[in-house]
């Protein structure tokens, strides 16, 4: 399937239609190419710049993206479990760059909304027409008392993939056989819901089969949380001896955490680790809050339509950064985000209003390293606001056949390759 | 890859991701158009041309089945056709329990007829 090209032309007749609409000079606009910047190279940033492109190919776009490398969540709870690789995970922008998308490798350091343009961290000016915001998340370091940054070199966070990533997994490579691996997880919302639990599965996995007199210990901020009667079911299943969860309600709630001790606290009581994987508190990415398109709550409002940022005008954001449910903070959700926001924005460079449509979520969490389930969602963006479509979506079934398990460990491969190739390929 | 009868490939997409889509004739989506083949200045074609509802639907669908990344079963090879058919047994299969059993219960029939005849077609000119 081609997906969708436009004959180059007919934009730029579009864009000089925009310009009589606006009251200027006809070509006014379309002696001028139209100026669309892109701040972070992740699954919603890259695809958004792609499409962007791919849509409007006399448009500028430029990518903004301090890494020459970009480092995907999805499936990096396997390269803590064991058996897979960091270098897996690792996606460059090369083929983005040849469909002649303008990458710059340097943080953006700031956003003036009035005079539309973007400071880079050397002090240059990018100007825009439209901006896209893809700034993923950051940590609320100090929100959760005794975890800053030095403490996480300690009790590794590994939530955006890369150096903590390996750092976990050599940890638990590390621990004696009979230790104690505790996480805390958080709150929602924060990216990726049923992501604590599938690494949960996996780290349980490995102590199971590689350090059997050891255990995990899941601390939860949260009396319930994405995909629990799946995951309930595969621990019952395949490692009672080796995971413990507690809820917010059994105390579960980590309330500080002390690096040098290996301790973790409660509001009962105290707990020492052998290895800490502290999960901690998150918000939209700094740069959201520079451009003032995050609200009180560290995440960012859209339109549902046009993922148009409801406190900024001109700047669209997307993916973990935004505050979107029912769509989940997932790569699918920011893939697609990034592909229909692509869209309205072609459309209303032609002068055209947007229209609604029907978006999709599909999570694949593995339970163990060749089993996995999943969970989906349907929603409508009528009106602006995202919606679940009732009776559709859920979960895998949890009476599931033989192989249904082994089924979808194998979609989650083929997709993980599909997902990465839409937004790096 | 050949075309196969739209029986298998229901059993084929066993996959995720969900396509669907309603298309509204002024939505304006590609779908419908023809490639224009003189330089003449058109002010219908930006219209017929720019991405609309079904072509965003379609985006739903490349998160896992797409031209790139080897994913979960190519949908080039199949007509509007078995497209509907295979999408509109997942939608009414009740004891369905895979991906697309749960995503295509969110799509309407029109959702379905659009987004299949765009796919066939092979997206936008």
């Amino acid at each position: 399937m081609i997906l969708p090209g436009l004959n180059r032309r007919s934009v730029l007749t579009g864009i000089a239609g925009t310009a009589a609409l606006a009251g200027l000079a006809p070509g006014a606009v379309s002696q001028t190419r139209a100026r669309l910047v892109v701040i972070g190279g992740g699954f919603g940033g890259a695809t958004a710049a792609k499409y962007l492109k791919r849509l409007m190919p006399d448009a500028s776009v430029t990518l903004i993206e301090p890494n020459a490398a970009y480092h995907a969540c999805p499936f990096s709870n396997l390269i803590i479990g064991g058996g897979r690789a960091l270098s897996e995970q690792e996606f460059g922008y090369r083929t983005l760059r040849d469909t002649g998308v303008e990458i710059v490798h340097l943080a953006a350091a700031d956003v003036d909304a009035d005079a539309r343009q973007v400071t880079l961290s050397d002090g240059a000016s990018v100007p825009y027409d439209r901006l896209i915001m893809s700034p993923g998340i950051d940590i609320r370091w100090g929100e959760l008392e005794g975890y800053d940054e030095a403490a996480a070199e300690i009790m590794p966070h590994a939530w955006k993939a890369g150096s903590q990533t390996t750092l976990l997994r050599r940890q638990l490579e590390e621990m004696e056989d009979g230790g104690t691996v505790v996480m805390a997880a958080p709150a929602a919302p924060y990216r990726c819901p049923p992501g604590p639990y599938e690494r949960a599965s996996l780290i349980a996995n490995y102590l199971k089969t590689q350090k059997p007199n050891s255990k995990l210990l899941v601390l939860d901020a949260k009396d319930s949380f994405s995909k629990q009667p799946l995951f309930e079911q595969a621990w019952a299943e395949r490692y009672p001896e080796h995971i413990e969860w507690r809820g917010a309600s059994d105390f579960g709630r980590v309330v500080a955490v002390n690096p040098q001790a290996m301790t973790l606290s409660t509001e009962f009581d105290e707990i020492g680790a052998d290895v800490a994987n502290v999960i901690p508190p998150q918000k939209a990415g700094a740069i959201a809050g520079k451009a003032g398109v995050a609200d009180q709550t560290g995440w960012c409002p859209i339109d549902g339509l046009t993922f148009e940022s409801t406190l900024v005008p001109g700047i669209h954001v997307l993916g973990d950064a935004t505050i979107a449910a029912p769509m989940p903070k997932s790569a699918f959700s920011a893939n697609l985000q990034a592909k229909v926001c692509a869209a309205q924005i072609t459309r209303l460079m032609a002068g055209e209003d947007p229209v609604s449509t029907v978006l999709a979520n599909t999570c694949y969490s593995y339970v163990a390293d060749d089993a996995a389930v999943s969970i989906t969602g349907v929603y409508t963006n009528d009106g602006g606001t995202l919606a679940s479509v009732e009776g559709a979506g859920g979960l895998s079934p949890l009476e599931a056949g033989s192989g249904v398990r082994e089924a979808e460990a194998a979609q989650a491969e083929a997709w993980f390759r599909t997902i990465t190739a839409e937004a790096f390929g | 890859m050949r075309r196969r009868p739209a029986t298998c490939l229901a059993a084929a997409l066993t996959g995720a991701a969900a396509c669907l889509a309603a298309c509204s004739p002024s939505s304006g989506d590609g779908a419908n158009a023809t490639p224009q083949a003189s330089d003449a200045p058109d002010p219908a074609i930006a219209e017929r041309s720019l991405p609309g509802r079904t072509t965003m639907l379609a985006m739903a669908c490349t998160g896992c089945h797409s031209e790139v990344g080897e994913g979960i079963v190519s949908l080039d090879t199949y007509s509007s056709e078995q497209l509907v058919t295979s999408l509109t047994a997942y939608r009414t299969d009740a004891d369905g329990t895979t991906v697309m059993h749960r995503l295509m219960r969110g799509y309407s029939e029109e959702d379905i007829e659009a987004v299949s005849a765009y796919i066939a077609e092979g997206g936008a000119p």
